[in-house]
């Protein structure tokens, strides 16, 4: 029951708000409090571990509502939560249309929860196809100016990866012996052979490769997407939706996947170190920030790869650190270039300069996003210098070369951070166009809980692993220290203080 | 003839002139042999200047006054010859060559009054150094 | 009548147009304006910051004529703005009833507003010594910062720096050391050693007292300007302009001393009677020198020779208040700064009314003052623009062509200074400019 709330929260809160009268205050306030109480619901259980539910629901299909929560998903379903609580409060006061707006964003929660409380493959598509229609809507209707183009590459993109799930999630199943069992357990036991594994692996790769995104397959997130979306949409899907794809990644292609996975890996670290490469080399040459950060989350998105594709249980702590030190900078991120842009204007980099002025500048959002800067740019006591730690680290007995050019990556990270600290914060305000109010408290409050979160995660680490420490342990396919290859079968490991990996039977 | 001073005395148009050279205590020295070359202002030159320009304590008013002399007695002709006369004060004295007869900012009304002990130009404004 | 009046309407311009970049604010000087345009918004604003610089130099210039005449060669002289009661209370020469050339009717001592902040601060009722460590006073910094800016520039016109150099001037600063340092065979062991040093030293002391008898001028001016407008007594800025022009021009002879008081004795380093008068040895220098020129403020510009920031001819400066970017860049100390923060302790009501209006209000106060200040003292150029055309010039209702083109061409060599594009005097036009 306490998972289903998880779900019943939005789901309720999405049905509920339409209703309420046009241009009311509390559509606002209602998502807002959705999103808190499923944060905090979240939170009631990873304190008390709730039992897994599995029943019936087209059982001819094979689909089973088949809910867990484990250590894998919990910080995800978290990380959820409180970034779109955090949307909420980034979106705008007067924001346009609030019912649809608020209704689309809490469906996009639905589908997350969904997906990552999913413990049936099934159920799992079903949840990931349902988060690519509010998405386009959101970015469709109160994008920027170039919004359209932008949403259908988008939904293009985002078809075809769900197509390509569906291909591997149905074979996955059919191929088994033994009629159709999409549950996570039955998947997870299979016994396909090595080529058969190939080519489910490839069709999982396609899908979620497009979701993360790597390159070659990101052509709908930097130079449309992410610039086009709205403050609190960019936010919701470069911090979670995006993290769809590593956990899909984890799910269907490690855990499911290992052998197929172990073979490839070496082109996969090579992915994501080319990833990690190009996202940085773009992200220099922006001239815009909400680009600039864009392919900032590809750059950090391909480190993620590399340590998925290590597959060592240090790499896939390094995975779920990422994934959620990332989700919380790249989310903060974008919520203060929201709100430069909200105040000033404009978010090109070559007309601001001297914000940090101040009598008349942004100073309070300017020191802000120095810290998000710093902490994409790993520098220790920030949230960012644990996850990349932990990734290289995890990394370097695995594929050192690959983890040498995400290094290498990672440095250039901090040109792209202080060149546009530099440009934007320092230098000369222009007087004649620095007639803006300075920010409310209101509007700093999403970017500063997250600059909270951002700074105590990087003094104490274990806010970003220690959800998941167990839980990582037994997918991974090498050790720490040796190069053999070792596959491990997923085990039921109990930890002291946090839930293990819940299986049914 | 008679000394410049004497001269001025008697034309009537420079009383405020005098006042202001015994109040700068160059009465002795204008009385003096020299020769001199006077610019000297009428009284409406110096009615056209802001109040209490010329209220000044002796050694500053002196100034003023001494920048309206040369050393030297010069007639017109010989004047326009330069175009720049260095005064007793210091500093100089830019003199217009061609038609009409004007030095510094100031118009010469009658020009080549002889002295005894030097020549006097009758100037319409008082001329300041700068 | 109605004749002549049609008759002057159609009487063509003895002169043909300026066809100067600036040359509608050169059409308006000859017309006898200032740069400043002529609206009630402007004239609200300069008179309320002539207000409020003028209490603030009510201090500079008592506390600059005591350390010129007293605090003198002190080796140590951490008191140095811990002025005594009777530079707070010497007369002015130019206010109250004692006074022969009366420019406010105010009284001479110092006053009472800057008396009320020298006793509580921003903070409060504390010992002088608590206020002067947490540095809640009167920024005394900045006049420093003018004087070394008129020391540092020196030739700017006047016979003052050429007597700092004169045999006379070395005798008097001898007699002055040697009768400061009676009793004291260490500092005059010292002069003996480096007399130039203390010869040097004591020249930045003649600049001191230089500018304390400038500013003793300005500040009753600036009491007066505010009185007047209180009752209503100017129409426009070019009013307010005239005002400071007749004062330039009644005080121009003040004489410029430095005079050395040992207990009650008087030691004349520069005496009156070398002739140094108030315009031409201290008000055109202190113009030039601080309204021009000044030096780059360190932090804002690289002193690094190869860096080519500073102009390498001095000349060139361009760090005045005319020129200067209103944005205190950096953190305190910046010459300025420390005079807006004076000045916002000062402020008029009315003035504060505007501030609270427009921008963002009360939060960057400090940032409109600043260019309110930059508004007035491009009036207070203009004054001195027009008095030097008075002076060196013909009337502006001259009827000779030639005159008028004299003048023109005195308007457009001013005018040639703001034609670089650090000079403010195109933003002043808008009233936007906050």
């Amino acid at each position: 029951m306490d998972l289903l709330l998880l779900l019943l929260i939005p789901l309720l809160a999405g049905l509920v708000l339409p209703l309420l009268p046009d241009g009311s205050p509390w559509v606002r306030r209602g998502a807002l409090a959705a999103a808190l109480l499923q944060l905090l619901d979240g939170l009631w259980l990873w304190q008390h571990p709730p039992a897994a539910i599995s029943a019936g629901w087209l059982p001819q299909l094979g689909l089973r509502l088949e809910l867990g929560l484990d250590g894998l998903t919990l910080p995800l379903v978290l990380l959820a939560a409180l970034l779109t609580a955090m949307a909420v409060m980034a979106s705008p006061v007067d924001q346009s249309r609030p019912r649809l707006f608020f209704a689309l964003m809490l469906a996009t929660n639905v589908g997350l929860i969904g997906a990552f409380l999913a413990r049936n493959a099934l159920l799992f598509l079903l949840a990931y196809e349902l988060i690519l229609i509010p998405t386009t809507l959101l970015v469709a209707t109160w994008g920027g100016e170039r919004r359209a183009g932008a949403a259908i590459r988008f939904l293009t993109y985002g078809a075809v990866s769900g197509v390509a799930l569906l291909a591997a999630v149905l074979a996955l199943g059919w191929l088994q012996p033994g009629g159709l069992n999409f549950s996570y357990t039955a998947l997870a036991d299979h016994s396909l052979s090595a080529v058969q594994q190939r080519w489910i692996l490839a069709l999982v790769l396609l899908a979620f490769g497009l979701k993360l995104p790597v390159v070659p397959l990101h052509g709908w997130q930097p130079p449309l997407t992410y610039s086009q979306a709205p403050t609190p949409v960019a936010m919701l899907m470069s911090g979670v939706v995006s993290k769809l794809g590593a956990y899909g990644l984890l799910r269907f292609g490690l855990e499911f996947l290992p052998d197929a996975w172990a073979a490839w890996s070496p082109w996969l670290a090579a992915v994501g170190a080319i990833s990690a490469i190009y996202g940085a080399l773009n992200a220099i040459a922006q001239l815009e920030m909400r680009r600039l950060v864009a392919y900032s989350s590809l750059g950090h998105m391909g480190m993620l790869l590399l340590a998925l594709a290590a597959a060592t249980p240090l790499s896939l702590q390094g995975v779920i650190a990422q994934m959620l030190a990332h989700g919380l900078i790249i989310a903060l991120l974008f919520c203060l270039v929201g709100l430069i842009e909200l105040r000033t204007g404009t978010s090109a980099i070559p007309e601001l300069s001297g914000l940090l002025n101040p009598q008349r500048g942004l100073p309070f959002t300017l020191g802000l996003m120095l810290l998000a800067l710093l902490a994409a740019a790993g520098v220790p006591g920030l949230a960012g210098f644990v996850a990349e730690l932990l990734v290289f680290e995890g990394s370097w007995v695995a594929f050192p070369w690959p983890t040498l050019v995400c290094l290498l990556a990672s440095g250039l990270t901090a040109v792209y951070a202080i060149r546009l600290f530099n440009r934007v914060g320092f230098g000369r305000l222009d007087n004649d166009r620095a007639d803006w109010v300075s920010t409310s408290w209101g509007e700093r409050a999403p970017a500063l809980v997250l600059t909270a979160l951002v700074l105590v995660a990087g003094l104490w680490p274990s806010m970003l692993t220690g959800f998941s420490e167990t839980a990582t342990a037994p997918l991974a396919l090498r050790s720490s220290d040796a190069v053999t290859v070792i596959a491990m079968a997923p085990a039921n490991l109990n930890s002291p203080n946090l839930n293990p990996a819940q299986l049914p039977a | 003839m008679a000394s410049i001073l004497e001269t001025a005395a008697s034309v009537g148009v420079f009383n405020t002139l005098l006042a202001a050279v015994d109040a700068a205590g160059l009465r002795e020295a204008l009385e003096g042999p020299g020769p001199f070359t006077v610019f000297a202002p009428v009284d409406d030159a110096f009615a056209a200047l802001p109040p209490g320009t010329v209220q000044t304590p002796p050694p500053q008013l002196a100034r003023i006054l001494t920048y309206h002399v040369l050393s030297g007695a010069y007639s017109r002709e010989q004047l326009v010859a330069e175009d720049s006369w260095s005064s007793l004060e210091g500093a100089p004295i830019p003199i217009r060559c061609k038609d009409p007869f004007e030095v510094k900012n100031a118009t010469v009304v009658t020009a080549d009054v002889v002295c005894d002990n030097g020549v006097v130009h009758v100037i319409d404004r008082v001329i300041l150094p700068g | 009548m109605s004749a002549t009046v049609a008759s002057e309407r159609i009487k063509a311009p003895l002169i043909p147009p300026s066809t100067h970049r600036y040359a509608d604010v050169i059409h308006r000087l000859e017309a006898g304006g200032s740069m400043l345009p002529d609206t009630p918004e402007n004239l609200k604003q300069i008179i309320g910051i002539y207000k409020a610089y003028a209490v603030p130099m009510d201090f500079y210039w008592r506390d600059l004529l005591y350390i010129a005449e007293r605090v003198f060669l002190n080796p140590l002289p951490a008191f140095k703005y811990f002025i005594s009661q009777e530079y707070l209370d010497r007369p002015n020469s130019y206010a109250g009833d004692q006074s022969q050339l009366r420019i406010w009717r105010g009284g001479e001592k110092a006053h009472p507003e800057l008396l009320e902040f020298m006793e509580r601060g921003e903070t409060g009722r504390m010992p002088k010594l608590l206020h002067h460590l947490w540095h809640d006073r009167v920024n005394m910094e900045f006049a420093e910062a003018c004087m070394q800016a008129m020391l540092w520039h020196q030739g700017m016109g006047g016979r003052f720096n050429d007597y700092l150099e004169s045999d006379a001037y070395k005798a008097n600063a001898d007699r002055a050391i040697k009768a400061y340092f009676k009793g004291n065979p260490l500092m005059l062991g010292l002069y003996a050693l480096f007399p130039d040093m203390f010869l040097e030293q004591v020249r930045q002391l003649s600049y001191t007292a230089n500018l304390g008898l400038f500013w003793e001028v300005m500040a009753p001016v600036f009491f007066e300007m505010s009185d007047i407008y209180d009752e209503g007594g100017f129409k426009g800025v070019p009013d307010a302009m005239d005002f400071i022009v007749n004062g330039i021009f009644a005080v121009a002879g003040r004489p410029i001393y430095h005079h050395l008081y040992i207990g009650d004795e008087c030691y004349e380093i520069i005496p009156k009677s070398e002739g140094f008068t108030w315009l031409y040895e201290a008000a055109l220098p202190y113009v030039e020198a601080v309204f021009y020129r000044t030096a780059p403020f360190r932090g804002t510009k690289s002193y690094n020779a190869q860096a080519g920031q500073v102009p390498a001819d001095q000349a060139d400066f361009h760090y005045g208040i005319l020129y200067a970017d209103v944005f205190p860049v950096g953190s305190a100390g910046i010459p300025p700064t420390l005079l807006m923060q004076d000045m916002v302790h000062f402020l008029p009501p009315y003035l504060k009314e505007i501030y609270r209006e427009h921008k963002r209000g009360e939060e960057d106060e400090l940032v409109q003052l600043g260019i309110t200040f930059q508004r007035s003292m491009y009036n207070v150029t203009s004054a001195v623009i027009q008095a030097l055309r008075c002076a060196l010039l013909y009337p502006l209702d001259d009827t000779n062509p030639e005159h008028l083109m004299a003048n023109r061409r005195f308007f457009e060599a001013q005018m040639d200074r703001f034609l670089r594009p650090e000079a403010r005097l195109p933003d002043i036009q808008s009233q936007n400019y906050r």
